[in-house]
Formats: C-alpha cells, structure tokens, sequence
C-alpha cells in the first residue's frame, strides 16, 4: 500500500472517531439536560409537600448536571431563602438572571427576595450599631 | 311523568356539575403545566437575635422615663410588654414589681434639685474652658449610671432566679410638624380656559415622637448582654384630636414586632415561582 493511500485511510480513521466522539458527547449533554429536568420536575413536586430540604437537593444536582438550566438555579435560590440563607439564595437568583435575564419569573422572585433581604440586612447593621 | 323526571333532572345536574368542576381541575392542571410555572407559598425564618436558650425567665424590670404628657409611662410599657412576652415568647414572665428607676422630665428634675446641680457644673465647664454637653446628653448619662449598675442588676438577679432582665430608657413627646406645603388647583378662567393656580397652604400637625431604648441584662452576672434603639412618631392633624395615651399605643404597636424580633424568632410569610 502506498503511503498516499495509507495518508488517507488515516486521516479517514481519525474523522470517523472525531465525528463518533462529538455525536457521543452531544448525546451526553442531552441524556445530561434530561436528567437536569427530571431532577426540577420532582424537586418541584416534593417542595409542594413542604419537603424543602428534598427540593434544594435536587435543585442542586439539577445544577450540577446542566449549570446552565435557570429553572433549577431559580428554584434552587427560592429553597435557600425559605430555609434562611439569604446569601446563598442571592448568588443563585443572580446566576438565574445572568443565564435567563429576561425570564419575567426569576426577576418577580428577585425582587420580592430582595426586598426581605434589604430589610433583614437594615436591621442586622441596626443590632450591630447598639 | 314530571314527578319521575324531576329526580332525575336534579341528578343529571350534580352529574354535570361534578363533571365541570373536574373538567376545571383537569384544565387548571394542565395549564400550570404547560405554563411550566408554579406559585408556591413560602415562609422565611428569621432568627432571634438574641440567644436566649439559657433563660427560663424574664423580668421587665421597669424604665427611666421623660415626658411631658400626662401617662405614666413606665407602668404602661411594663404592663403592655409582660402581656406581649406571655402571648409571644417561650420565657416565663415574672410577676412582680420593682420600685421605679426615675422620671427625667423636667419638672421632676426640678423638683429633685437636680436642674440646679447641672446648671451649676454648666457654669463651671463654661469657666473652665471645657467641652460643654447638652442638657439631654447629661440626662442620658445619668439614665446610664443607673441602668448600668451591674450590682444592682445583680442583686434583683438573684431575687428573681437568675431571670433575662429587661429594663431601659423611654422618652415620649410631641412636637409641632405645622408648615407650608405647596398646593396646585386647576381653575377656569372668563372665557372657560384651564388655568393652574398654586399656593401655599399652612396645616397645622403635632407630632408624637417615641425613643425607646431597651438594655438586655444577665441576671446573674447584672451585666448588659444587649442594646437596642427605636425611634417612631406619628403625625397628627388639627382636626384629629389624639389623645397621648392613644399615641402612646400606636406606636409601640409599630415598635413591638421589633421588639419582639430580639427575643423570638419571626417568620416572613410571601410567595414564589417554582419553574419546571
């Protein structure tokens, strides 16, 4: 076999991998994103029982698994602060917004977060000034 | 033959009616779940600032008072918080009455020769080149003596069983809020054309300002755990003839849910969307 015809079944070999691992890797991220929505969906379930801590867990890993998914990041922000980590809740809704700006959703549950947020802070400074 | 179908009318009907009210059910599901929105109620805990798992009881043990209106102050606010804290708080309160810390109104002062003292310690920092404190910030000082004697708080401490003491400052007046404030009134003119007129209309108001201050005191070491400050006022017009009792009550009703934030925990009650 000449080294031409070798040269091509080469690079031939080499693109069929390229191709197969990229459609692997696009199933991946989809099968991923699937799972991330399962993960919302029964989060959001539980949490209209009341089970809140079951609900930021899978928020959490809906996050873990698609950190782009402004769902679970809202979701997630709205567990924090019903269990009174206003920090961790205000990273959250940010991260929401940057990844859905102008979801009308997250911004109405931001400002209502922050509202509470700036009063519990104003009388945090108050307490500490005494 | 109507009486057989009448029943029956009244049974096709119920039928209907359970028939509709779930096709609404079904419908309302199915909405929210293709909206892919959920509004779900949430309450937000705020802690106590104040961690008193130590305590069994609490004393209200009674407040230096100032005010030139006719209500006794201290007794009122003792009364009003042992009510609140036996409703509101896990502590017990303890039933009992101290003597009072003291009135520094003026006319009190006066009475006890006080005035004089100061004006003469006044006149003696003028002569003296040095730094000269108002009358309130003397008042202040001496309310503090008082409320900071950590040996008194002690020894009413181990009177009452190591209990919370709650004790502290409480200064209730009014002062005149009247002024100009500007106003617009569109009239119409001879030939019926629109035409602004402003002026200045004088409201007389009266203003009842509260300042409470609140000391926090260990039973058993008399030593203040914590402080706090709140100041309110409500504005009254001419024509709304407010008693000072009735004041007074307006405004420790906004005061109070503060208050009672430092000893108890509160919840904030509102509403969120879940997204699916």
């Amino acid at each position: 076999m000449s080294l031409n015809i070798r040269c091509h079944l080469l690079s031939s070999l080499l693109l069929l991998v390229l191709l197969g691992s990229s459609v692997v890797f696009a199933d991946e991220e989809k099968d991923l994103r699937k799972f991330a929505k399962a993960q919302v969906i029964f989060g959001i379930q539980v949490a209209q029982l009341g089970l809140w801590k079951e609900a930021a867990y899978r928020w959490e890993k809906a996050v873990k698994l698609d950190p782009s998914n402004s769902s679970a990041r809202n979701n997630l922000a709205v567990a924090y602060e019903q269990s009174g980590e206003f920090e961790m809740a205000n990273d959250e809704y940010e991260r929401a917004l940057d990844s859905n700006p102008n979801n009308i959703h997250i911004r109405q549950n931001y400002e209502l977060f922050r509202e509470a947020y700036e009063r519990k802070k104003r009388t945090d400074r108050r307490s500490g000034q005494n | 033959m109507r009486e057989r179908s009448e029943p029956t009318d009244g049974l096709v009907k119920t039928k209907r009616g359970v028939l509709t009210a779930s096709l609404v059910a079904a419908v309302a599901l199915v909405t929210s779940c293709t909206r892919g929105y959920y509004e779900v109620p949430i309450e937000v805990p705020i802690a106590a600032k104040l961690d008193v798992a130590e305590y069994k009881r609490i004393l209200i043990a009674g407040f230096t008072t100032q005010t030139s209106l006719n209500l006794d102050l201290d007794s009122e606010t003792v009364r009003l918080l042992k009510n609140q804290l036996r409703m509101r708080s896990t502590l017990q309160v303890v039933d009992a009455e101290l003597e009072p810390l003291g009135d520094f109104s003026e006319p009190s002062l006066k009475q006890s020769g006080l005035v004089e003292q100061v004006e003469e310690m006044e006149k003696r920092a003028r002569a003296e080149g040095e730094e000269e404190i108002s009358r309130q910030e003397w008042i202040d000082l001496e309310q503090d003596k008082l409320l900071e004697d950590e040996d008194y708080w002690q020894g009413v401490g181990e009177e009452y069983q190591n209990p919370l003491i709650i004790t502290g400052k409480l200064r209730f007046g009014t002062e005149s809020r009247s002024g100009y404030s500007r106003s617009d009134r569109y009239t119409r003119d001879a030939f019926n054309r629109p035409r602004l007129e402003r002026s200045n209309i004088f409201h007389e108001r009266t203003g009842f300002t509260l300042n409470a201050e609140f000391y926090f005191i260990d039973g058993e070491t008399g030593g203040t755990i914590h402080r706090e400050r709140f100041t309110e006022e409500v504005i009254y017009g001419r024509d709304e003839q407010a008693s000072a009792l009735s004041s007074y009550f307006e405004l420790m009703d906004r005061l109070l849910p503060n208050f009672l934030s430092i000893l108890s925990p509160q919840t904030f009650r509102g509403t969120r969307i879940l997204l699916q």
